[in-house]
């Protein structure tokens, strides 16, 4: 019976063979090394239905890991299984040389991305990736890693059976991953020999991509080299660093400045891993966004809101100000494009680049370090509000900054200075951001109890360390993610619990109303806390602290106290920031579509909202638990207390 | 007791659910046609067998379709419009036995309805019910017809010019509504909440676009606390209201209306009379139901494998959230619509 079926299997591929008589030599041949390992390949179906035990152990080891050439069963001739290593190998370097050519065939990308996580940090030992592209095909040594990828490329190209195809591509993909984990393991030892595949691999993947991509994550992947074992934490920061560097590209701020490849940079993204950078956003911002670079110029048709001047986005303003420090435009453009959101990640980006450029600053000839570093800095930041509004944390770090440098002593070697600026900016970033979440998030783990049910609306990254903490105290909760169109952040919030393992209810703002019955705690994190009590948060947020005072749930708005501002403001309408409209749109079929063409018609996509302070229970800050009232109070003590 | 459908009704029934008939209007439509072919088949010999066969099949459609109360509206005018006929045609031939009772005093009035609750006999054949029926039939057509045309009438009343108003979703009588207003009064700015997922706002919003002389803005769901402190009026539509004075409203309703309260703006709702539903039902959990989820969160996503995700369709407005009522007969307080509604239905019929 077994010889009848590959009797048929070498009937078919005849016929096959018949088509296909104008292919050339190479596809003969590989039909040929096909038809061979057809061969005990039906033999093994054989097998299994016999289900002799002994076989049953070397199937399971081919579907596990080793090479599927090597694994044939063992009654076949061993002369076969050493002629095909010999095809498998040829065809290797074939397909090697041919994806050069090609710009890398799509299975083979399809590889290359799977494989990408695990050769990140194999990547850290070849840095420079982009010109090893047109280097010799590496001799004998390198050849058996090579073989699986050949082993994937081959059946796909020809593509005669696609029952077998499948299995034969997860196979190689297994093998290809292995042979990646093999590689970074021997680069770790002796790091020599193994590294040609990796640059091959690198190479595949930057003709998959911009050649500006690879700058930045091999940049970022820079920092990582101390634990080459990569948590899965890290990882997915690594991946978020990329997609920011994507969205960079399309800034074309690379272009006119190599230098911004400064590891300075990396290590921004590195640190904004907790909230930073969304990729919702950078997913989205494809075509509307663009065409808004154009439109959004014109003032708001929007009567009610001509006094918010909509952030100018002309290309204009990213071209390369040669008084404008690389890690500053880079954040630049990064504000714009909302590819940096959320007060605390803008703020974190903020003081990085400030402390490069500190770093990188030189004081002209025959002036002062101080004042004119403040100068210099003023500008920056000048640019920065061009590009999107400030936002009040990084105000208040800059003010904060302002006065740091102000009081500099007067007879200390500039080195020095720029030293204290550094260690101000760090300690800044410390204590103000990391340490008061963890005073925040300690003061409210004994709010939350076994079976608690939060409820919390869009994304902040406060309230998710806090979820964070909880989970790995071990309490029972459970959390409800509210979220609004358009910006949808609150499915980045969901994927940061759900990669914690928190269970999470996930609604859109108009059913707040239904999930609320079940809610037993609302928080809620901030933009700012202003003079008079009232929170500036994420437009929305009002509305969800509405819902739960009707419910009589108690409503915690969690603000760490750098986001204090001495501004009064009763309404959302006096001060606000106004996104892309166009963002408002759904899709291509959506009928706001062409709402330019409307003389009429606008759609408003308001930033923040404010929540007066009769509907929030309490503020937890670094300092304490208080009522909304005593803002002015912290705002004036704080100097004296240090914060 | 197994009832049988007729065809028309599994008809209907298919018809809404694929969503050929949408809209309360339509539906409402659909099934007041479905009961004049009943009254005018000749399967039923007396007023009882008619109101049996219209409260079957009125049954079936609320089984099948338990979130389009309409359908039962209709049926419970169809059972008062039979008693009431019954009760006149009964009344007539007495009449002529006893003349002595012709006159209709105030302490008769007061004193008849206990007697003839009891008294009445519906199985009685009575000639001329049929045509009696047909012709006061007629009346509820053309009222269901007009009602629309009869709410905008009364947009003048109700709006002066420059306004602010805030709108959400897409309600046919609110678009109607506003646009006679845009008509009477200039400088209205009308903002639409796009009530997401379905964002059906957007479409109200460029319908409304294509008149003059207004300004519409589109806002996101999320920013209707922000602009509330602007607008003047809200109006929006609802898809039925319930017997205490509440709505029964698409979702996000209940938002919108506790943000009218916090900046005390007030809450005008469009409820013509086939709306008014004898429904006791004071929390959401009572009747809501919740739609696909797709649009919220897509299927693919990570996360979307293990989380809960809910597409709510209706929300509950209290009644003290509403300041007043706009139906084709007038405007009517919310603490009235018991009183419309023991006009509107038999006290029998409440319970079909």
């Amino acid at each position: 019976m077994s010889m009848s079926v590959s009797l048929q299997a070498i009937k078919m591929i005849k016929t096959s063979d018949q088509v296909l008589q104008t292919e050339s030599q190479t596809t003969r041949a590989k039909q040929k090394k096909q038809r061979q390992r057809n061969r005990p390949r039906n033999k093994r179906n054989r097998v299994e239905d016999s289900t002799t035990t002994a076989n049953n152990t070397t199937k399971s080891s081919t579907t596990d890991s080793a090479p599927t050439e090597s694994a044939m069963p063992g009654d076949n001739s061993q002369q076969d299984a050493t002629r095909e290593q010999v095809m498998a190998e040829r065809e290797a370097k074939k397909q090697a040389k041919q994806a050069k050519k090609q710009k890398a065939t799509t299975p083979a990308t399809k590889i290359i991305t799977e494989v990408e996580q695990t050769t990140i940090t194999t990547k850290l030992t070849t840095t420079i990736t982009t010109t090893a592209r047109d280097k010799p095909e590496p001799p004998a040594g390198t050849a058996e890693p090579a073989a699986p990828i050949a082993a994937v490329t081959c059946p796909a190209s020809t593509g005669t059976e696609t029952g077998d195809k499948t299995r034969d591509q997860i196979k190689a993909e297994r093998e290809a991953k292995k042979a990646a984990k093999q590689a970074a393991k021997a680069a770790k030892s002796s790091g020599t020999k193994v590294e040609p595949p990796v640059q091959k691999l690198a190479n595949l993947k930057v003709t998959d991509k911009t050649p500006t991509l690879t700058a930045a994550p091999s940049s970022a992947a820079d920092d990582d080299k101390k634990k080459p074992a990569l948590s899965k934490a890290e990882r997915r920061a690594l991946q978020e660093a990329q997609r920011a560097a994507k969205a960079q590209g399309q800034g074309q701020v690379k272009k006119a400045q190599p230098a911004v490849k400064a590891p300075g940079a990396g290590t921004v993204l590195k640190e904004l891993k907790r909230e930073s950078v969304s990729p919702v956003k950078s997913a989205t911002s494809s075509s509307p966004s663009k065409n808004s670079l154009i439109t959004a110029k014109s003032e708001c048709k929007v009567k009610l809101f001509n006094h918010l001047v909509c952030a100018e986005k002309g290309a204009s303003l990213f071209i390369n100000d040669p008084l404008v420090h690389p890690s500053m435009a880079r954040l630049g453009v990064q504000y714009a494009q909302r590819t940096v959101v959320g007060s605390n990640a803008r703020c974190i980006a903020f003081l990085h680049a400030l402390r490069q450029v500190v770093q990188d600053f030189e004081t002209p000839a025959k002036k002062e370090f101080g004042r004119s570093l403040d100068a210099a800095v003023k500008h920056h930041v000048d640019h920065l509000h061009k590009c999107r509004p400030l936002a009040v944390s990084v105000s208040n770090a800059y003010k904060q900054f302002r006065n740091q440098v102000t009081q500099l002593p007067a007879d200390v070697p500039e080195a020095e200075l720029k030293e204290l600026l550094v260690h101000f900016i760090d300690t800044y970033m410390e204590n103000q951001i990391g340490k008061a979440a963890q005073a925040i998030s300690s003061s409210l783990q004994e709010k939350i109890t076994d079976g608690d049910v939060l409820l919390t609306f869009g994304c902040s990254s406060l309230i998710q360390f806090i979820c964070e903490e909880a989970k790995r105290r071990q309490v029972a909760f459970r959390v409800i993610v509210v979220d609004s169109r358009p910006t949808c952040e609150g499915q980045e919030m969901l994927r940061r619990l759900h990669a914690h393992g928190i269970p999470c209810t996930y609604v859109l703002i108009n059913a707040v109303g239904y999930v609320m019955a079940e809610a037993t705690k609302v928080l809620l994190g901030a933009h700012a806390l202003l003079a008079n009590g009232y929170v500036m948060a994420r437009t929305g947020t009002a509305q969800v602290a509405l819902v739960a005072n009707a419910h009589n749930v108690p409503v915690l708005v969690c603000c760490e106290t750098h986001k204090f501002s001495e501004r009064f403001q009763t309404d959302a309408i006096v001060y606000n920031e106004l996104s892309d409209p166009n963002d408002l749109v759904r899709d291509d079929k959506c009928c706001l579509k062409n709402w330019t063409a409307k003389a009429h018609l606008t759609p408003l996509n308001l930033n923040y909202d404010i929540t007066p302070p009769e509907l929030v229970s309490a503020v937890v800050t670094e300092v304490a638990i208080l009522p909304c009232t005593s803002v002015p109070v912290i705002l004036r003590i704080k100097p004296e207390i240090g914060y | 007791m197994r009832e049988q459908p007729l065809k028309e009704v599994t008809q209907l029934i298919h018809a809404i659910k694929v969503g050929l008939v949408e809209g309360s209007f339509g539906i409402t439509n659909k099934t007041l046609d479905i009961f004049k072919y009943i009254i005018i088949s000749k399967s039923w010999k007396n007023a009882d067998a008619l109101m049996q066969i219209v409260r079957a099949q009125c049954r079936i459609l609320q089984a099948a379709l338990p979130q389009e109360t309409v359908t039962s509206n209709i049926a419970r005018r169809i059972l008062k419009l039979t008693r009431e006929e019954f009760d006149l045609l009964h009344a007539k031939v007495q009449h002529f036995t006893d003349d002595s009772q012709a006159s209709l005093s105030l302490h008769k009035l007061v004193t008849q309805t206990s007697e003839s609750n009891v008294s009445v006999d519906y199985s009685v054949p009575q000639q001329g019910l049929r045509e009696a029926l047909l012709d006061h039939l007629q009346e509820v057509e053309t009222e269901l017809e007009t009602s629309s045309e009869n709410i905008c009438v009364q947009a003048e009343e109700h709006i002066h010019s420059s306004e602010i108003i805030l709108t959400l979703g897409h309600s046919r009588s609110v678009e109607n509504f506003l646009k006679r207003a845009i008509k009477k009064r200039q400088f209205l700015t009308i903002i639409v909440a796009e009530c997401a997922p379905a964002c059906r706002g957007h479409n109200l919003a460029t319908s409304l676009a294509a008149e003059k002389n207004v300004e519409i803005i589109v806002i996101p769901d999320a920013a209707i606390f922000a602009m509330m402190s602007r607008v003047n009026k809200v109006i929006i539509g609802t898809h039925s209201v319930l017997a205490n004075g509440g709505l029964r409203a698409a979702c996000g309703a209940y938002t919108v209306a506790l943000a009218a309260k916090h900046y005390s703006v007030p809450v005008i709702v469009l409820a013509p009379m086939y709306k008014l539903s004898p429904l006791h039902l004071c929390e959401q959990d009572a009747f809501n139901m919740v739609g696909c989820a797709e649009d919220v969160i897509p299927y693919d996503s990570i996360p979307a494998r293990e989380t809960k995700v809910y597409s709510p369709m209706f929300d509950y407005v209290p009644p003290e959230l509403v300041t007043l009522f706009i139906s084709n007969t007038g405007g009517h307080a919310p603490s009235y619509v018991y009183r419309l509604l023991t006009e509107l239905y038999h006290p029998e019929d409440l319970e079909i």
